[in-house]
């Protein structure tokens, strides 16, 4: 049990490459609260708390890796807690820091999970990549800015920023640091990252034969992010795809939002021209629209539930085709009611002589 | 109206509409456009400026959870001759500088960057980073923009 560090009982420890990190006083104290239910009470599990947001990846994902039933706990929990900054496994626990200590009871509440708890923690830390990478999946809400992350930081790469959601306009400011032991660990799997989730930090490792410069550290993982985000754009603007090399994928990028923003004034040029006559008929925009958003139905950056949908209602329809390219009225007949409730549609005997295929 | 979509064939629904952004959005962008349209048809008063600054209203209210419409936003509603979103002419001149600089690659990556900041409302305000993601959604705006223009346009001529 030596060489614990200062973050409570647990004896978590980042940074530590043992693998018998979790044997140590940390497991003693978890068959506590296999036992009993008092144990859940929010003054125990103070030192879990702590000890979980400080702690390593690397060491933890056994602990944690549980079945599912162990995850659908903690899946539970993340839309509760909004900081969003847990990278790993440990993330999981983490809002078990934001709720009381009654939810936590609830939360890990049989004592079944608990003995299993214990025994991943004893066991070897073979699988724990997989195992962690199942873990990640299964806690992993859209919510979370880096569980993704922790996701390709098991691929063993430095990490890179995942899709934001749209609502993540901004990104949060990241400290980067090295790992102090990294020159002694430096190999080719020790380009992990860890993270401090209270001080919203991610640690990086220097790769074998990279420099550890912590600026330069920094720096890289920048040109990471930026090189992601140029990819997703990349498959966001049309016909770039064969395209290599920044300077040229920038060029597109901007010829092509320049064209749009050209278009867009034409196009109201020409409504303003037009626009005394408009005898304008809402139903059929969307239609149009409709039809025609959905034959371009790119990835797009950053815009999650952007991707294609397709769905039966079965006292509606009557048969589905696969290939939905050109099919016009997905959303037809619920976009029309959601105008209705809108309030917008003043003419409804427009609606019937609404065709299906928008002329 | 059941009558009608029985007869259709090979229809294919989404059960959550309201899930899908494109049509979110469209929707929503349609809902701004149109009746401001309408309250400038009634006026008489449709003066180019004008219905641009609808379009790009529309857009920017359309578009609240993304960054650079809160910036769109505040310029429309800061000044009554509302700057456009086209800054065509002060990109080609970018352009031409970077040309200048004699293949300094770096140099000519941050001056594209930059000029993509200009392009993007806001962006000048924004890290890099950030802006590489908010140019996605903006470009992702401005397609479904495109497109419900072109059927207003369309639908009334």
């Amino acid at each position: 049990m030596g060489g614990e560090s200062n973050e409570g009982e647990m004896g978590f420890k980042h940074g530590d490459d043992e693998s018998g990190g979790i044997s140590r006083v940390g497991i003693t104290s978890m068959p506590l609260y296999a036992k009993a239910d008092p144990f859940f009470s929010s003054a125990d599990w103070g030192p879990v708390v702590n000890a979980a947001g400080g702690f390593s990846s690397s060491h933890y994902h056994p602990s944690m890796a549980m079945d599912n039933p162990g995850m659908s706990c903690f899946s539970h929990y993340q839309p509760g807690s909004g900081s969003g900054f847990a990278a790993d496994m440990p993330a999981s626990l983490l809002p078990f820091g934001d709720c009381g200590g009654g939810q936590i009871g609830h939360f890990l509440g049989s004592d079944k999970k608990g003995e299993r708890l214990i025994r991943a923690g004893e066991s070897s830390h073979e699988d724990h990549h997989q195992v962690s990478d199942d873990a990640v999946l299964g806690a992993s809400p859209i919510g979370k800015r880096r569980l993704p992350e922790a996701e390709s930081q098991w691929n063993k790469k430095a990490v890179e920023e995942f899709q934001e959601d749209p609502q993540r306009g901004s990104d949060q400011s990241q400290k980067k640091h090295k790992n102090d032991q990294s020159k002694e660990t430096v190999n080719k799997e020790s380009s992990q990252s860890e993270e401090a989730p209270k001080e919203n930090y991610i640690h990086m490792r220097a790769r074998r034969g990279q420099a550890t410069n912590s600026h330069s550290l920094a720096e890289r993982v920048r040109r990471e992010k930026i090189s992601e985000r140029m990819r997703l754009l990349q498959e966001l603007v049309p016909g770039c795809n064969k395209i290599t090399g920044k300077a040229v994928m920038l060029d597109e990028i901007i010829n092509y939002v320049q064209s749009l923003q050209q278009q867009v004034e034409f196009l109201s040029m020409k409504l303003a021209t037009v626009n005394p006559e408009i005898n304008i008929d809402i139903d059929r925009i969307l239609a149009k629209d409709l039809l025609q958003s959905r034959d371009r139905n790119t990835p797009t950056l950053g815009l999650n539930p952007f991707s294609g949908f397709q769905g039966t209602i079965p006292n509606l329809c009557t048969t589905t085709n696969p290939q939905y390219n050109p099919l016009p009225q997905t959303t037809l007949e619920s976009e029309l009611q959601n105008l209705y409730q809108m309030g917008f549609v003043s003419n409804p005997t427009t609606m019937s002589s609404f065709s299906p295929n928008g002329n | 109206m059941e009558r009608q979509i029985i007869n259709k064939k090979k229809r294919v629904f989404s059960l959550e509409p309201n899930k899908n952004p494109s049509a979110v959005f469209t929707r929503k962008y349609t809902s701004h456009l149109v009746p401001a349209l309408k309250k400038l048809n009634m006026n008489k008063n449709s003066s180019k400026q004008t219905v641009k600054h609808e379009v790009d209203m529309a857009l920017a209210l359309s578009a609240q959870e993304f960054a650079w419409s809160r910036f769109l936003l505040q310029k429309l509603s800061s000044s009554t001759n509302p700057t456009t979103t086209t800054s065509s002419s002060d990109g080609i001149q970018i352009l031409e500088r970077s040309d200048k600089e004699g293949g300094n690659e770096e140099g000519e990556i941050e001056e594209k960057l930059r000029e993509l900041q200009t392009l993007l409302p806001g962006g000048e305000e924004m890290n890099v980073e950030e802006m590489l993601s908010e140019i996605g959604n903006y470009i992702k705006c401005l397609e479904l923009q495109t497109i419900a223009l072109k059927s207003i346009v369309q639908d009334s001529t």
